[in-house]
């Protein structure tokens, strides 16, 4: 018999024994659950074989044979489903439902393939995970219950009592029921398992309408509003619940109206529909007109008398010839593996798509958060974080980040939307006293700002991609906040917004990381490749602006005086006999020189040119690789930054590399072209025509390039191939 | 007799190691024979490169590229005839990262340099 080795028989025996004795259902009152005599104990038994069996041992063996028992589904979310209302009284009955939840945390507890894994774990997980999944669907849809309002039933008695009034046992009912409702947000079908045919009843929509159904949302807005006064511990489980409720899903669309959805549902099947047809089309030009066995054989003539033999009919066509002959060709030049992405529950890259009763209901729950519970909790957080409270997990800081990025995206939208929208002239007052930014205002603040930029500095240095990505997507939703409150017509906003601004481009140290995030790029996954190309096109924009607005913009440089060293060790040499006794000092003033910090004035040109270098090129150009992906916004970023490296800075010569220019027009011609339907297309083919103009008058100029084409240049080259002559360098005096 | 065989290994088979053949590689040396970089260059030094291109100048802009590439294309074909096209490029560029192809590269520019000296 299989189960019996993937288990202990004794142990399945006992935790069997104890399900049985826990109850069922009685064919005397029509099949109602009665409970067993001893189920308080049952359960209270049950959990400690999870405690000291499965955890002490860091083994999974237990949760299997209740899996496997089928404890959730057939004995636990029927007792929870008949605590009814009139019980509230009823000690027994509490009891035994918290004693049910005490089970249900542990049960539903996130499951990671990762880290260090026992046999045993190996063993179990995928069954345990697909067990989970059973568990959120019958959690989610029970029949006669709503079984997360029962558990918010089991923590609303501690929940209510004034903060110092709570004991510890309060404190940790209230713990429970929270990390249950994150667990039950954090569960989904696992992508590798046989699908149950559960995805919609588990799916992410499935879970905000059992929310607000069950009025979830109204615990969690009530707790994260008034964090700080009658909560404190609990903000970090708050953060997690909402991180896994807004993790991928798209802002943008969560405030269009039922209407434009429908259209922009219309308008992407027909637009999906057309390049459908493009394609086709393309196809049907180069498909050959006649069977397959019509036997063409042509032979390219190549120069010294060579011929290349190819069959196909189609291979008469332009082109197409030379296309086959690569196409024909075996090996594949090795790739470097693909650093496994994991799709782990922290991971916020994965696009997830909502219907549209969640859509709606998701968009009123973030409304209300933004109104009330934003600046609280956020504020909280940031406290905890630079106390570097114990409650803090790594993952708690990227979650952090990415909450502030989505939920400042969010607020953007609103706004945008509201101002879109006509307003009566009565409500022209209140209108303007909410137009003011102090909803967000928590995550504008000097504070803020060091805690993000230092976090980002950590996570490059320690090659953390996941958390760096969390820090761009964070800061670039800053920049455009504080863009847009520059915009606003109240005057408040627009001098903290003029301040704010300041700030963050007073430090060079936060230009160089920027430029070093974006050349450093190399295989971290679209999702980072697409975070920090939105954030150096929007900083470089922002700078551009702001420094031609004030144009004595000064910045703090930290620079090694190297020449201040120089001298002073100049010094300490004639005169070392004399100063034996102030070495001591003079090796300060020494450390002193070596790092000074002097503001000069900011000089955009130069900025701007340290971003065209051959590795932001490369990085750019990785991005366009995805080109038949990109949104219009994003081939948008693409153009303009390498029109700004090709017609503003002057760099076009390191755009003429071979593969370049052939990706480049790969996305223009052909089959493969971007779609006339995208916008940006237009602007893109302009482009590649005016360098390809230029490329070519290049060629007879420098026909030096023919060769140079096929390497990246080299620093000592590139002037001269751009302008023909040597850089003039000053000598040193 | 025995002793004889013995004493002359006769008797032990022989075992031939069956030496795999060598990889060809794009590496320096094939990209500077006489079909590799060489040929590039003399196109470059002959008259107009465009026009030995057959390339039209204004106005086809994207069929003039679609014709360089092509040639690219036929020369790496005949200069390692193994790899994709894509594939050959990404070959070669790292190949000019090494100490030897930087200092044969500075030294091609240097020498369509006005004032040029051989050294």
């Amino acid at each position: 018999f299989v189960k019996a080795q993937t288990v202990d028989p004794e142990v399945r025996a006992y935790v069997y024994s104890l399900v049985n004795a826990l109850g069922g259902s009685s064919a005397d009152e029509d099949g109602r659950y009665v409970l067993g005599d001893d189920a308080l104990a049952c359960l209270r038994d049950l959990k400690r074989w999870l405690k000291l069996y499965d955890e002490k041992l860091n083994r999974l063996d237990v949760a299997r044979c209740l899996a496997e028992a089928k404890l959730v589904g057939g004995d636990i979310l029927p007792i929870l489903a008949c605590w009814s209302e009139d019980g509230k009284n009823d000690r027994v009955k509490s009891r035994v439902a918290l004693a049910c939840l005490e089970l249900l945390v542990p049960l539903t507890w996130p499951l990671e393939t990762a880290g260090e894994m026992t046999v045993n774990h190996h063993r179990h997980t995928p069954y345990l995970q697909q067990a989970q999944v059973l568990y959120k669907a019958g959690i989610l849809s029970w029949d006669n219950c709503s079984i997360l309002r029962q558990i918010v039933r089991i923590g609303l008695p501690s929940i209510a009592l004034p903060r110092d009034e709570r004991t510890s046992r309060d404190d940790g009912i209230i713990k429970l029921v929270l990390y249950f409702l994150r667990n039950v947000a954090v569960i989904r079908q696992i992508p590798n398992l046989p699908n149950q045919g559960l995805d919609m009843v588990v799916s992410r929509s499935a879970t905000i309408d059992a929310f607000v159904e069950q009025d979830v949302f109204a615990l969690l807005l009530t707790m994260c509003s008034n964090i700080g006064d009658d909560f404190n511990l609990q903000d970090v489980v708050l953060l997690e619940i909402l991180f896994n409720l807004i993790k991928g899903i798209d802002v943008s669309k969560l405030w269009l109206t039922k209407l434009q959805r429908a259209d922009a549902n219309i308008s992407e099947l027909t637009a999906s529909l057309a390049t459908e047809k493009a394609m086709e089309r393309a196809n049907k030009k180069t498909a050959p007109s006649r069977h397959n066995r019509f036997g063409t054989m042509i032979w390219v003539k190549r120069e010294d008398h060579k011929t290349t033999a190819l069959s196909g009919q189609e291979n008469i066509l332009e082109n197409k010839a030379l296309f086959n002959m690569d196409k024909s060709k075996k090996w594949n030049k090795p790739k470097t593996k693909d650093k496994d992405i994991q799709h782990t529950i922290h991971d916020f890259n994965r696009f997830e798509d909502i219907t549209d009763s969640a859509t709606e209901q998701l968009r009123n729950f973030v409304e209300e958060f933004l109104d009330s519970g934003f600046n609280p909790l956020f504020t909280h957080l940031r406290k905890a974080i630079e106390r570097e409270a114990e409650r803090l997990l790594d993952v708690n800081y990227r979650q952090f980040f990415y909450g502030v990025s989505w939920f400042l995206e969010a607020e953007r939208t609103r706004r945008t939307k509201n101002k879109n929208e006509k307003h009566p002239a009565n409500l022209a007052q209140a209108y303007t006293e909410a137009e003011s930014y102090s909803l967000v205002a928590a995550v504008l603040n000097q504070e803020t700002f060091i805690l993000l930029n230092r976090y980002m500095q950590n996570a490059l240095d320690s090659k953390e991609w996941q958390d760096l990505n969390a820090c761009m997507r964070c800061f670039t939703q800053i920049l455009l906040t504080v863009q847009e409150m520059a915009a606003s017509p109240l005057e408040d906003d627009q001098e903290i917004a003029e301040n704010i601004q300041n700030r963050i481009f007073y430090e060079e140290t936060t230009h160089d990381r920027i430029v070093g995030i974006l050349r450093g790029y190399k295989d971290q996954g679209f999702g980072y490749l697409d975070a920090c190309t939105e954030l150096s096109h929007t900083f470089l924009r922002m700078l551009e602006r702001y420094s031609k607005e004030n144009a004595d913009l000064q910045i703090r440089s930290k620079r090694r005086a190297r020449q201040k060293k120089k001298d002073a060790q100049k010094e300490q040499e004639t005169q070392a006999d004399e100063q034996i006794d102030e070495d001591d000092s003079e090796r300060e003033d020494m450390q002193e020189a070596v790092k000074v910090s002097k503001e000069r004035k900011f000089d955009f040109n130069r900025f701007a040119n340290k971003f065209c270098t051959q590795q932001s090129i490369n990085t750019f150009v990785a991005f366009l690789n995805y080109y038949k992906e990109l949104n219009n916004e994003q081939l948008k970023r693409a153009h303009r930054f390498f029109y700004r490296a090709a017609f503003k800075q002057d760099s076009a010569v390191l755009l003429y590399r071979v593969d370049i220019i052939a990706l480049f027009y790969r996305t223009v011609t052909g089959p493969d072209a971007l779609s006339p339907a995208v916008p940006m297309t237009k602007e893109w083919t302009e482009f590649t025509k005016q360098l390809f103009k230029k490329l070519t008058r290049k060629l007879d100029e420098r026909p030096e390039l023919l060769v140079e084409m096929l390497f990246s240049k080299i620093n000592s080259t590139t002037f001269y191939l751009e302008y023909g002559h040597d850089k003039q360098t000053t000598s040193a005096v | 007799t025995d002793d004889n065989d013995d004493f002359l290994g006769l008797n032990e088979e022989v075992k031939i190691a069956k030496k795999r053949r060598p990889v060809v590689k794009l590496d320096e040396d094939r990209l500077l024979r006489a079909d590799g970089i060489p040929k590039l260059r003399t196109i470059a030094r002959s008259s107009s490169v465009t026009r030995k291109l057959r390339m039209k100048g204004k106005g086809h802009e994207f069929s003039d590229i679609a014709r360089l590439l092509n040639f690219y294309q036929l020369w790496l074909d005949g200069l390692f005839p193994r790899a994709k096209f894509a594939d050959g490029l990404q070959l070669i560029e790292k190949v000019g990262h090494s100490k030897r192809m930087q200092v044969m590269r500075k030294e091609w520019i240097d020498e369509g340099k006005p004032g040029y000296i051989r050294p």
